[in-house]
This record gives C-alpha cells, structure tokens and sequence, in this order.
C-alpha cells in the first residue's frame, strides 16, 4: 500500500499521507472543517458532531473489483450520509464535500444544539474573542433558536477545581478536551465528567483540587470559556491583549510563552502582564507549557523590585543615580587589582554573560569569573556529543531508547518528563537509573535503582556492560539495560544531578558520553535524535557554559590560559581577605548558604531584581530589568538559542543586565556600550564559533509548523499559540561534524557521610525569590519534607508528621517528617528545601 | 476503611474475578455503598486506594451510574418506574400514594431512616406496572394494599435486623 492517498476536498485534489483523518486533510489545504472536541494533539472521539460532512468513496464493481465509471468516464462515487471528519482516515479516491446543504444544515443543527445550554454571556466572558464557539456561531450558525429561552439551563457559574482553574459549567459544552488531555496527554487524570446529559460537570476529587503541573493548558484548549484561570479571570478581554513572545524564565527546556499584555490606567499607563499562554515550537514544547512557566510572572511587577541604585553611605544603603553608582563600581574593581571575582546567577541572558567575562577578562584582567552556584557538570562534554542539530524528542519511539540518570524530570523539568513519557507512549525503551522511585518509572521496563554513592558504579558497570556481547555476560538489570541501549536505533541520554556532587555529575556526563561514543564509527553522538541533554538548574546554564561563565574555559569553550578561581574558591577567599572586590550578578550566595557572609571584602556589588540577602549587605546595589522588560536571548538544554522580547516597561530606574555591565566596562576601559542587545549578540557570535551564522533576525525565523493551531481562522482561538518571531537555532555539537574521542572518567569515590544519608530532591514549586512573589501558587508550594522509610524512622526515633530541625546547606530547616516505603533503606529525602548538593549525613538539630 | 474491615472476604473474592484490578471497580462500589451507606466521599476514596485508581475516576463512575447514591439514603431503596408505559398504567398516581403514606416526597428518606423513595427510568417490566425496585429486588403488579404490606413488611425485616441486604448477597455470590 503507498504511504500517500489521494483524495478531493470540495473539488481540490490533494495527496496526503496514509492514515490522515478528514479534518486534518482538510485543514492542509486550508480548508478548515470546524470542530470543537477535536484537537490535532489528541485521538479523536467524535463527541460534538460539529465535524460533520458528506464522505464519498469510489464505487467498485462487485465481480471485477475495478472501479466503475460514470458515463463521462470519472469514476461513481457513492455518499454514506453524514459523517463526522475527525474519526474518518483517508482512502484512496474518496470525495469530501463540506458545502453541499446538508453539511450546512447540519453545522446549523449543532450549533443550535450546543446554544441550548449555553448561556451566551459572551459580554462577560473571558473567552469572548477568541472563543471558537463564538467564532463558529458566527460562521455557521442559523442566528435563531427554537430554543425558549426561559428552559435554558441554570448552573454554577463559579466552581473552583482547585485554587488555580475554575470552571462556568453553563458554557461547558462537554466536548472533553480538558478530561481527555489530563489523561491522554499527560497522565493526571484527576478531572473527569459527572452525571449525564445536560446535568454533566467536570469534577475533581484531588487534594487539592485539580492536583496537576499541567492544569493551565486545559484553559487554552477549552473551546469555551468554561474553564479559566484564576490568574487571568475577568483580567481583560481578549481583543485588548496584545502578544508579546518570551521564553520560560525558569526551564532549562526553552519552553516558548506568549505574554498577553495590556496598558491599564490603574497602573498609571503601564503595560502589564495579564497572563501567560504557550506559544507554538513543536520541537521544544509543542503547545503545553507547566504551571510554573504559566503563573510564575508576577515577580516582574512585584512593588518590592529594586528601582534606583543603591550605595552605602555610613552603614546604610541609600539610593543614588545611575552615574555614581557605576563610577563607584568602576573605582572600586579597578583598584582592586586582580584580587576581584565575579560570580553570576544562570537564569540572565547570553549578552548580559558575556558582556559579564568580558568585564572581568579584558576590563579587569581577571579569570575569576564563574557560576555562583554550580550544581551540574559537563557542558563541556555536551559541547561534543549533546543532542544534535534537528533532533526532535518528538520523533523517537519504537526501536529508540532514552536513559535517564541522576534526575526527577517530573519536578525537574516537566516539558522534558512530558516529551519522554510520550515516547516512551510510541515505544522507546527507557532506561532509568536513580536512587529511588520517580514517576517515569512507570514507563519504563528498565528501571535500576542504585543504593545511595553507587550511581558512578552502576553506570560504569552499565558502560562496560554495553561493550561486550549479550552472551558473555550475566543476566543482570544493568546488563539487560545496556542491551536495550545497544540495540536501539537512536539513543538520548538526560543526566541530572540528584544526590551527586559537582565532580561526581561530571564523571556521568563522561561516562554518558562513551556510552553514545561506543559504536566508535557508527556513534549514537553526532546523529540526529540523539546525544546528551543535561537537566541544568536553570534556563540559562548552558549559556552560561557557552559565553564562558567559567574559570577555566573562556567564551565558546577556549580554555583559558590561566584559570581563575572556582565559585567555592572565591566564596573562601572573601572570608580570608585575599580577594576584595565581589560582583555578584543575579546571584544570592548568601541566601542559598553558600557564603557565611561579606567576611573581609572590601568591596561587594551586587546586580539584582530584589534586595535579597546578599544585596542587603553589598556596597552598591544596581537595579537590574527583569525578562519580561527587555530582550535577550537564552539556550536551552537542547542547545537551542531562542530569543525573548520586552513586554512591559522597565520598572523605576532599572536598566538591563548586559547595559549596566557594558556601561562599567566603558568606565574601566572597554568600548563604548552597544545601543541594543542585538548588537551585543553580534559580537558574541563572534567570540563564541557555536554560534557562527546567528544574529536576532535568523532567531527570529519562522516556519509553518502541524498541527496548524494558530493562525488568523481561530481554528483553536486566541492570537498567543502561533509563532511569529522565531523557532531558535540550535548549534552543532562537535560530533556531528567529526570524530570525538572517548573522554577519561576520573575516579570519583563517594564515602557515605552516615548510616542515613540525606538527598536533596526537587520539586517544581520549591520556594524561591521568583515563586515566592506568586500568591496563587502559594497553597502548592512544596512544603519542607523528610521522607524516609518506617524502618529507619524508627532508628532514628521520627514518628509521621512530626516537625524536626534538620541541616541543609548549613541552616536549620523545620521538616515535617513523612514515611514512605518507597525510599531506600538509608536514605532520607529532602523535599521543598534550599539546594544541598550530593550525599550529606542526616543532622537533626535539637 | 470501613470496606476493607466490614468485607474482606468479598474483596478478595471480587479482585480474583477479574484480570485487571481497575475492572472491579463497579462491585466494589456497590459494597462501598453498603459498608458507607452510600458512596460518600470516603467510600469512594477507599475504593480508589484498594484498585489503585485516581479518586476521581471513581467519582465519575458514581455518577454515572443512577444506582450510586451520593447522598445518604434510606436502609430500602424503592424506586418506582414512571417512564411512559408505566405512567399509562398509573405510575403517576402510584408515586404520589407512597410519598403519601411515608410522608416524604420524591427523592426523600423517612426520618427512622428506614425508607427512600425514588423514580426511575425503565425498568424493563411494563406489563407488570405498577412496580419498584426494592434495593434491587422488583416488586411487581403493585396497588395501594400491597404497597402497605410491603412497607410492613420490610418494617418488620428492619426490626428483626434480618440477613445482609441483598445486593451484599448478589456480590459474595458472584465474588465465588
């Protein structure tokens, strides 16, 4: 059978691949079929009849087989009445037809159908405007009811499924989307229907309510406004919205957003932020973005944002203008000789990070410049074998494996957890290695569960596995699990850092590394859809990897001639007096317990959105914009560089992170300041050979994409899904244009600190300075846990939710203390609390 | 966990019928009810723990399905068929003569918490309607006589304490 099936669409003929619904066919050749339960993301189930239309097939003769003709000689067609275009494929010769009467009568009838139990209070509806059944009413419907309007149902209009999505059951028109995709899509399926008929409501019994990462996207698809977000509800209408696009500022993933902005009067002219919605890139996100990325905005507007430079003038911190403060900062570097550091956060754009060295190499000839907190080896390894250019997790499945090691991709990085899961849907073997139970092992046939500073070990033991043949080893999980490997056509590997050390994440980025180098010839590394995807800590680590946010390695990994001090290095030497001046670029070390305090520095600037811990004791404080206040480019994990754009206007005096940094540079000697960040890129494009043939413009290119769900039609309502300003790029990992070699694993032992070790492990909505600033989310917020089994808390005398002080990055935290027989004997899981990296010993504090 | 404590037996019974957990759900409900005296919130989040189901799926299924009640009801269940063949042969008036003698109305429960009184759609026994289902168990060509018999009857059984109710029977006996 041929993989393409011609078929005729109102008299266009078209070919299109085998297996293609009606209503996808239809929406290729920009005919669209309207629909409402259907979505191009999920299996069709033919639920709200508004697909109908006459479908044709080719009459054969009974005898011959052979088609029969009209007397014209174009081939019979016989019609089989109505029937609905998502739940039809395609077949070879049928004839669809979408404007005959009958199709239109019956648009008609549905739509007056569906009107019957709606309440048509569009002038209050937050879907009014970008709402497909206002749309559709509009284009197909009769205009008139047989409807007595006095029949038409009365239902609660406020029901809260949990603080975050309330539903208006009157405008449900029950097409299931929402059910459909917190069950197909992605696995929660905590809101089902209820009742039948005309009493039906979706309804949830999850504590709390609606108990899913991914609840905001069922507000998208909703074809009505029957569901809503408690963030943007009765927030602005549609039409006032204006899309800017933006990236997340938290995922490692590079998950595109749209903000909807709109200027208000109460904010005295300002554009604000009203919500957030994904925004369409099939090879990153698709269409779904978390709950995070969705509601954790409110920061950018926060009233407690830093807004004019601060100085200490006797003891206190008092504000100053912008030329002083930078003088001041200038002065004081500059005097201070080699004996400055700068340490940045990884969440600031690529230009403010290279601007960022650039100060400390060339202005102050200084190489102590490194991330302030280093969670997660390797990017130099990823520089080599990451993923490659093209891939798309999208399209691994059958005869593909994905290993995940080190990592909660669930809590970590729920797009990654989501696109690995699907695959894992379509057929790919996971490999799962990790010191206790995540979700993912649920998809997964090979799960290996290491005892605690055993994870090097197994991996290695994995590695040697894979080298020799099947026969010649023992039967283990691991053995098994290389096999798998081995034999898969295309293999993507995810390592994270859970219960690991700096060194130790290092050497399974290495070892990780040879597993995809091990075919020598015919690698996995340097293929697409396949190669390495580091779980970074945050949205820009590998940025901050790729400009050069490192003691040894300079901008597009050249390693430096003489390394500067590590972050850990530089935190020491500000207690001991033998480093004066720190700058500190979005970055609390502070706060995160990674510095005891300003110990002997002269001298301690620190650029912020927030007076945090560590602002408070600085000498000049500079009021840096926020993401949504400017442009900038991030990559992703994928090494996807993809652009983000201002929204709003800049709060108080605040300035960008790379002009603030560029306007010292001028004062210590370097160039004058670039007028745009574009400008800025340019030269970093230079400097990094990564990025060679990228500017704003080619960031900003577009292409079609399928499913086609933005667009002018409104097939699936609102201006925010389509990608108008840029699908990114992504840059070639060395193994893609030539041999690699096999990388040395340095011996990296662990002693375990204790009879029970503590693991850090994380959480999506862990308390942070950027969370924290979201009411909504604060119910959610992961509380601190001590998970550990009944067997060990009895040892240890910890009875079921008792509140225990336990040691965490060198602060007491309050726990409360949880069995679960889930976690490994000897191990004690800390949940909702600061980082802690590696394995530590269990202090409960008095 | 008043179903795990109140039926074990039945349980383990019902879980070995069937290939896969999930598909027990429906019986189990139907014990729930029992053991829970309808299918509250508990008794559906007990349901959901043993089968390893989300609770809201079980939810769903409670409404769904007219024979969950989610709101308590009586000890006996009569539901009287009104659908349109029973109307014709007096339905209508049938309902209106019990939610007479028991003072309740539709949709009630007596206040010794003996009696709820409902209707139905079809109950497949037209030709002997009047009729009702008492906890599952129909009761046929009924009148006004009959009907206080019934009530006296199930009384009487009420005071005694007699026997499991019968849906527990119908389920331990499929759960063999």
């Amino acid at each position: 059978m041929s993989d393409q099936v011609n078929l005729t669409i109102d008299g266009v003929e078209l070919s299109v691949p085998n297996g293609t619904l009606v209503v996808d066919a239809a929406k290729m050749i920009e005919n669209p079929i309207p629909v409402f339960c259907y979505h191009p993301k999920m299996a069709p189930v033919g639920m709200c009849r508004m697909c109908l239309v006459e479908i044709g097939l080719p009459v054969r003769d009974r005898n011959s087989g052979e088609p029969v003709l009209n007397d014209d000689g174009t081939p019979q067609v016989s019609f089989r009445g109505l029937q609905t275009a998502c739940t039809v494929q395609v077949s070879e010769g049928m004839v669809v037809r979408t404007t005959t009467e009958v199709v239109t009568k019956a648009r008609e009838d549905v739509i007056e159908f569906l009107l019957t139990s709606h309440p048509l209070d569009c002038p209050i509806c937050d879907k009014g405007g970008e709402c497909p059944l206002q749309n559709l009413t509009m284009e197909h419907g009769k205009g008139t009811s047989r409807m007595d309007y006095s029949l038409k149902m009365k239902l609660d209009k406020h029901v809260p499924l949990g603080e975050l999505i309330y539903l208006d059951r009157e405008r449900c028109i029950q097409c299931g989307r929402c059910v459909r995709f917190q069950e197909e899509i992605v696995d929660d399926p905590v809101i089902r229907f209820h009742n039948r008929g005309r009493s039906l409501e979706i309804v949830t019994m999850s504590d709390p309510g609606f108990d899913s990462y991914w609840s905001g996207n069922t507000t998208d698809i909703c074809p009505v406004g029957a569901l809503t977000t408690a963030d943007f509800r009765f927030g602005a209408r549609p039409w006032e919205l204006t899309p800017v696009a933006t990236l997340s500022p938290h995922c490692p993933s590079g998950a595109n957003m749209t903000f909807s902005t709109r200027r208000e009067a109460k904010s005295g002219g300002r554009s604000v932020i009203k919500r957030i919605m994904p925004r369409q890139n099939e090879p990153v996100n698709e269409i779904w973005i978390s709950d995070r990325d969705r509601f954790v905005h409110h920061f950018a507007d926060a009233p407690d944002r830093l807004k004019k430079p601060l100085m200490r003038k006797n003891g206190q911190l008092v504000e100053v203008e912008w030329g002083e403060a930078l003088d001041a900062v200038a002065g004081k570097l500059q005097q201070s000789g080699t004996a400055v550091a700068g340490l940045s956060g990884d969440r600031v754009s690529n230009e403010d990070m290279f601007l960022f060295q650039k100060l400390f190499r060339q202005g102050l000839k200084s190489h102590n410049i490194d991330l302030a907190n280093r969670r997660l080896a390797g990017g130099d390894v990823v520089a080599k074998v990451g993923i490659s250019q093209g891939s798309n997790l999208l399209n691994l499945g059958q005869g593909d494996a994905i290993v995940v090691i080190a990592s909660d991709l669930h809590e970590e990085v729920p797009v990654w957890w989501l696109r690995v899961k699907q695959a894992a849907q379509r057929g790919a073997e996971l490999v799962i290695l990790n010191l206790r139970p995540t979700r993912l092992d649920e998809c997964s046939r090979n799960v290996i569960h290491y005892q605690p500073g055993q994870a090097i070990a197994t991996l290695r033991q994995l590695v040697n596995d894979a080298k020799v043949a099947a026969a010649d080893a023992d039967n283990s999980p691991i053995k098994a699990a290389a096999d798998v490997i081995m034999q898969a056509n295309n293999v993507v590997a995810f390592y994270g850092a859970e219960g690991l050390t700096y060194a130790e994440t290092d050497a399974v980025a290495r070892l990780l590394a040879n597993l995809l180098l091990i075919k020598n010839e015919e690698a996995y590394a340097g293929r697409p859809n396949n190669g390495l995807i580091p779980v970074w800590p945050h949205n820009n680590t590998q940025g901050a990897w790729d400009m050069g946010i490192h003691p040894a390695l300079e901008p597009g990994y050249k390693p430096a001639a003489k390394p500067g001090m590590r972050a850990n290095e530089v935190y020491a030497a500000a207690q001991t007096g033998a480093l004066k001046a720190l700058f500190l670029l979005a970055a609390d070390p502070i706060g995160d317990g990674l510095m005891a305090g300003r110990g002997q520095l002269d001298f301690l600037v620190v650029q912020e959105l927030f007076l945090t811990e560590t602002a408070a004791q600085a000498d000049v404080v500079l009021p840096a914009q926020s993401w949504a206040e400017r442009e900038g480019t991030f990559t992703s994990g994928e090494r996807r560089v993809q652009r983000y754009y201002p929204a709003i206007q800049p709060v108080g005096e605040a300035r960008p992170d790379w002009q603030i940094l560029a306007q010292i540079g001028e004062r210590v000697g370097l160039e004058k300041p670039a007028f745009a960040a574009s400008l800025v890129f340019r030269d970093l494009a230079k400097a990094v050979p990564q990025y060679k043939g990228m500017d704003y413009r080619a960031l900003a290119r577009v292409e079609k994409q399928w499913p086609d769900v933005g667009g002018d039609d409104l097939y699936y309502g609102g201006n925010a899904y389509e990608n108008r300003v840029g699908l990114g790029m992504q840059w070639p990992a060395a193994a893609e244009s030539g041999a690699v070699d096999h990388f040395e694993v340095a011996d990296v032992d662990s002693e375990l600190p204790g009879k029970v070790v503590v693991v850090r492990t994380a959480a999506l909505f862990t308390p942070g300075t950027l969370i924290n600033h979201t009411e909504l989310l604060q119910a959610r917020m992961a509380q601190p846990t001590l998970i550990i089994q009944a067997a060990d808390a009895a040892k240890l005398q910890l009875a079921q939710g008792e509140k225990v002080m336990v040691e965490v990055a060198g602060r007491g935290v309050e726990t409360a203390v949880r069995l679960s027989e889930d976690t490994p004997e000897g191990v004690a899981l800390l949940r909702g609390v600061p980082y802690q990296a590696g394995l530590t010993e269990l202090k409960v504090m008095g | 966990m008043l179903l795990q404590e109140k039926y074990p037996e039945e349980i383990k019974g019902i879980l070995a019928r069937f290939p896969h957990k999930k598909s027990a759900v429906l019986p189990l409900m139907h014990l729930a009810q029992e053991a829970y005296g309808f299918t509250s919130r508990e008794a559906m989040q007990e349901v959901a723990q043993i089968l390893d189901l989300d609770p809201t799926h079980v939810l769903s299924l409670a409404g769904f399905y007219t024979l969950y009640y989610e709101e308590p009801v009586g000890k006996f269940v009569l539901e009287v068929c009104n659908d349109l063949a029973c109307a014709l042969r007096g339905a209508d008036e049938f309902v209106q003569m019990a939610s007479r003698k028991l003072d309740i109305p539709v949709d009630g429960t007596t206040n010794d918490g003996l009696f709820t009184l409902k209707t139905v759609m079809c109950l497949a026994a037209c030709d002997r309607a009047p009729m009702l289902q008492c906890n599952l168990k129909f009761e046929e060509h009924l009148d006004e006589a009959k009907f206080d018999a019934l009530i006296s009857r199930l009384r009487a059984e009420a005071a005694a304490e007699k026997a499991e109710p019968s849906i527990v029977e119908q389920i331990s006996a499929f759960a063999k």
